[in-house]
């Protein structure tokens, strides 16, 4: 019996072969192209409509070949959908102004939030949806597969085999989508080697070797300068390790950017070691590598460190601390996104971070009515994993003591992630932290999206951390009580006003609202002698020299 | 632990004006002249809608080292960046005059106890320099100080201790430039025109003020002592400014001026070498002077601490 | 443009006279305040002024002030203060330490 195929089943892996063959007249030895070809390269292997991605988080970008798209005919290669991590240099954007790509689905936005809001107002972008990490991942796999992916890695070798060493941040994931779906994958690298010091992409998923004129940008972005705390924070900081950490025991945790979560980490050696908390709380984290942890780990606390992407100047003391840090056989660290947002999803217990709006009900968001900024990982990691279904004693108690837990389950016995925001009543310039409404509502109606960009909703968060105290909020059991919680808390805001010392005296009688004294701390110990570094010098004294801080972050 | 135990220990970059005021001299004796009580802040602020401090910026007065009266000038970086207006202006020359009275009584009631109780001024510069808001009276103020130090010469020293966060830029650069004796830390910077402003007005590849690392090797303490710009190079804490206070006041007057970086034609010719010198040798980075003096590490110069420097550095 | 003044007088349940003539604590640095403590019969009431570049916060300052005084039971004293956008926070604190000062002092 003979088969008459009767239909195509090959017919993106034919598509790829002829877009390759296109690019042939560029590939010099092996799977390398010059630098100046790279546009016609692009050219080459695009067509119109394609889902386009650009690698690029919030550290390492691939800078180079975001400016040759731009620079590539529109007359040629237009109506991209963009799918992608972050948008945070102008190219990402100037990609839309040329009429190159027009549909994106993204995570995250900072620096060009306010010009994304713009071009989507003026219908130069259409949004598909602002994502997580994992969910924008998990659509990799799914519906949002790259046709083309623009990746970038330290290293290559001439056939294509990747270093993309201690920022391998997304690399894996994207590579893995678009190559198994017959994609075409295009390598912007710092240097063409003999041979990469550990292969982190094999060389037959890679398609394009370009070597870029210059190294590829990566942002310090998680490195806080000791020197910048303010007195407020540590006040906060020492809440946290009483009121929350030391109280559920937390081990396993998640430390979102900012000053405030930089202040926990440098009391823990002198605040924390004076509670008698070393070992029982902060062994296990999923943080990029901060510097402000460096004390932290030299006086032992820390067992464990997986990280979402590198950190400029932590390379050589990471290296040298195989024991914390996941360091391959290279004897460098490799990061990796996908998997630190799993564990950030999946086995914390914790997830801490600040916010610039909470709303009276105890939804959060980074949001303004003019900046579309997306909220990256902090989602995954701020609400409660559903599908968790392993105990430990910190999950378990914020379980037991969740007000509506047998509403929903009954006398089952169930955990509850614990979801902290840290929120100074008042920021700079006054602007105040807690509000009636989002500014994200209006944001969705100026920017037509389907729905405000929240980054914590009211139902997952269970703790809120202000000067005036902590808010035990999953211990409420009505969505009234939530409210005088939070008022509770919002100090001298409009929402705060609006507290009535009743209430909140019979919040505190039941321990859903608990006062720095209450918690038992000296609220004029809160300063910066707390700290176990005061400064970036200091923090390169912890690490024996191997911190090696940015040029900006160098006061001496 | 008393108050002063705590003062000496703490971060000299880190504390605020009246904190090293009183630190720099003996315990417990310090009195504040026109202190916050005294209200006197700036007449011109308000009317710009600008805020406003009791002491308009600096804190004066005088205290005890062993015999020697030490009037003390304090300037606060956090209030409007140090800067010099009126009144802040106003009290440091007041202070040299008082300092000048008590010169002239020690002179004439302890005539044979001179050395000991010789009296100095001590200026703890933070400070950009003018008070933009009120410029005129600002750089009215640098001159009248200019000539209070003149006025000195001769008679009792004038010490300047440089470590705290703004540095010491602008005219009081140059101020501080003509005191006899220059105390710094490597985290103290002294210079004429800020990091931002020569990156304004000569482009960021020239000068990338973002980039603290080259602003400290152009600017901070230890780049000034291999130049012999800062005589001193001290442990960043009140008491090390203080010992080294102590330690210039413990040497004859004729001693302690021989410290000066201007104010003779012989020290005016050796800073027309290094203007030739820096003909000659067309640096393009402070390292390549240090090189040049004889540093055999210049890039690893930045990570000693200051202990390890001051052992190893060679000097012009 | 020009500067705000504000003033405010609270009278304490508990009051607690100051120990000392008069105290001065803080730095008026952006985003801080200095305040000045001076001993005057004032019938067991504070009174306060209010110096300030922030237009629009007067009834913020008042609670703040207000609470303070409750919460201190401070008595018979004038307070000045000197502000730069500091936030209630930041008030709340300085004078807490401002009160801690005087009561070191004496």
């Amino acid at each position: 019996m003979t088969n008459q195929p009767t239909a195509v089943w090959d017919s993106l892996k034919r598509d790829a072969e002829e877009r390759r063959a296109a690019a042939r007249p560029y590939v010099q030895e092996g799977k390398v192209v010059a630098a100046d070809d790279t546009v016609a390269l692009l050219e080459a292997v695009i067509r119109p409509g394609d889902k386009l991605n650009i690698e690029g988080d919030n550290q390492k970008q691939a800078d180079f070949l975001a400016e040759c798209l731009c620079k590539v005919d529109p007359a040629k290669v237009h109506d991209l959908h963009m799918v992608q991590s972050v948008l945070s240099m102008g190219t990402h954007l100037d990609v839309f102004d040329k009429g190159i790509a027009k549909k994106l689905d993204f995570s995250f936005s900072g620096p060009q939030a306010g010009r994304l809001a713009e071009y989507v107002r003026e219908g130069k972008i259409e949004i598909g949806a602002i994502h997580t990490y994992l969910e924008l991942y998990g659509r990799y796999f799914m519906d949002l597969t790259p046709r083309v992916a623009l990746t970038v890695a330290v290293s290559a070798d001439k056939n294509g085999n990747l270093f993309t060493g201690f920022n391998t941040e997304d690399t894996p994931v994207i590579v893995e989508a678009t190559k198994f779906k017959q994609g075409i994958v295009v390598a912007q690298v710092n240097e063409i080697v003999d041979e990469v010091p550990r292969v982190d992409i094999p060389g037959d998923w890679v398609d394009f070797v370009v070597q870029a004129p210059k190294p590829f940008y990566v942002e310090p972005l998680f490195t806080r300068d000791p020197a910048l705390i303010t007195d407020s924070q540590v006040l906060r900081a020492m809440m946290v390790i009483k009121g929350i950490y030391g109280e559920y025991g937390i081990q396993r945790l998640n430390h979102g950017i900012g000053f405030d979560t930089a202040a926990i980490e440098l009391l823990l050696p002198t605040y924390g070691e004076e509670l008698g908390l070393k070992g029982k709380i902060c062994s296990y984290f999923s943080l990029n590598p901060h510097p402000t942890l460096i004390p932290a780990i030299e006086s032992g606390w820390v067992k464990s460190v997986h990280s979402f992407g590198g950190e400029v100047g932590m390379e050589d003391y990471v290296a040298a601390r195989p024991d914390v840090f996941f360091v391959g056989p290279d004897g460098t660290m490799r990061s990796n996104r996908a998997f630190s947002q799993t564990a950030g999803h999946y086995a914390l217990d914790l997830f801490i971070g600040g916010t610039l709006q909470i709303d009276k009900y105890g939804n959060s968001s980074t949001a303004t009515a003019t900046r579309v900024a997306g909220f990256g990982g902090a989602p995954n990691m701020g609400c409660d994993a559903k599908g968790r279904r392993h105990a430990t004693p910190g999950w378990l108690k914020c379980g037991e003591e969740y007000g509506i837990q047998s509403e929903l389950v009954g006398d089952l016995p169930r955990g509850k992630r614990l979801v902290v925001q840290l929120q100074e009543t008042f920021r700079e310039k006054l602007a105040p932290g807690f509000v009636e409404e989002l500014d994200a509502v209006k944001l969705a109606k100026n920017a037509n999206l389907d729905l405000p960009p929240v980054m914590i909703y009211s139902d997952d968060l269970t703790h809120i951390v202000t000067e005036e105290g902590i808010a035990y909020l999953h211990k409420c059991t009505t969505m009234a009580e939530r409210m005088a919680a939070i008022r509770a808390v919002a100090g001298f805001t409009s929402v705060g006003m609006q507290e009535d010392p009743a209430e909140t005296a019979g919040l505190r009688e039941r321990g859903i609202f608990k006062t720095p004294a209450d918690l038992g701390i000296d609220v004029a110990r809160a300063n910066r002698s707390m700290l176990a570094a005061k400064n970036v010098k200091d923090l390169v004294k912890w690490s024996n020299g191997l911190y090696n801080p940015p040029a900006r972050f160098r006061n001496w | 632990m008393t108050d002063q135990d705590k003062l000496s220990g703490k971060s000299f970059y880190e504390a605020t004006a009246r904190e090293r005021a009183r630190g720099l001299v003996d315990e417990g004796t310090f009195t504040e002249l026109c202190g916050p009580a005294d209200r006197m802040s700036s007449p011109h602020l308000p009317v710009l809608g600008e805020a406003i401090e009791f002491d308009d910026g600096v804190v004066t007065g005088v205290g005890l080292v062993g015999k020697h009266p030490v009037f003390v000038i304090s300037q606060e970086g956090r209030f409007i960046g140090g800067a010099v207006g009126e009144v802040h202006g106003a009290k440091m020359v007041g202070t040299f005059g008082l300092a000048r009275q008590m010169y002239e009584r020690i002179l004439e009631e302890h005539p044979d106890e001179l050395a000991e109780r010789l009296p100095a001024v001590v200026i703890s510069f933070e400070t950009g320099g003018v008070r933009l808001h009120e410029a005129n009276a600002g750089l009215l103020a640098h001159a009248e100080v200019m000539d209070q130090i003149q006025e000195t010469k001769g008679k009792f020293p004038v010490i300047a201790m440089i470590g705290s966060k703004v540095g010491c830029f602008g005219g009081m650069g140059f101020v501080a430039a003509a005191t006899d004796v220059v105390v710094m830390s490597e985290l103290g910077r002294l210079g004429l025109t800020g990091p931002e402003v020569i990156e304004q007005e000569m482009g960021k590849a020239e000068f990338d003020s973002a980039d603290r690392a080259l602003v400290y090797r152009t600017t901070g303490g230890k780049h000034k002592y291999i130049m012999r710009d800062c005589n001193y190079l001290v442990e960043d804490s009140i008491a090390s400014f203080k010992e080294a206070l102590a330690d210039v006041l413990s040497k004859p007057y004729d001693e302690i001026v021989k410290n000066r970086r201007i104010g003779s034609e012989e020290l005016v010719d050796e800073q027309l070498d290094l203007v030739e010198l820096s003909c000659e040798i067309q640096p393009k980075d402070a390292r390549d002077v240090w090189a040049y003096f004889g540093n055999e590490d210049p890039a690893g110069i930045p990570e000693q601490t200051t202990e390890e420097f001051l052992r190893a550095a060679k000097r012009r | 443009m020009a500067l705000t003044e504000l003033s405010f007088t609270f009278k304490a349940d508990d009051p607690k006279p100051l120990p000392v003539e008069w105290s001065h604590t803080g730095v008026v640095g952006s985003g801080d305040m200095e305040v000045m403590f001076e001993r005057k019969d004032l019938d067991g009431a504070v009174e306060f002024k209010v110096i300030t570049p922030v237009t629009g916060f007067d009834q913020v300052w008042e609670k703040v002030l207000d609470r303070f005084v409750r919460d201190s039971g401070l008595a018979d004293v004038s307070v000045e203060i000197n502000d730069n956008n500091a936030t209630p926070v930041v008030v709340g604190m300085r004078m807490r330490q401002a009160v801690e000062e005087a009561r070191k002092e004496a």
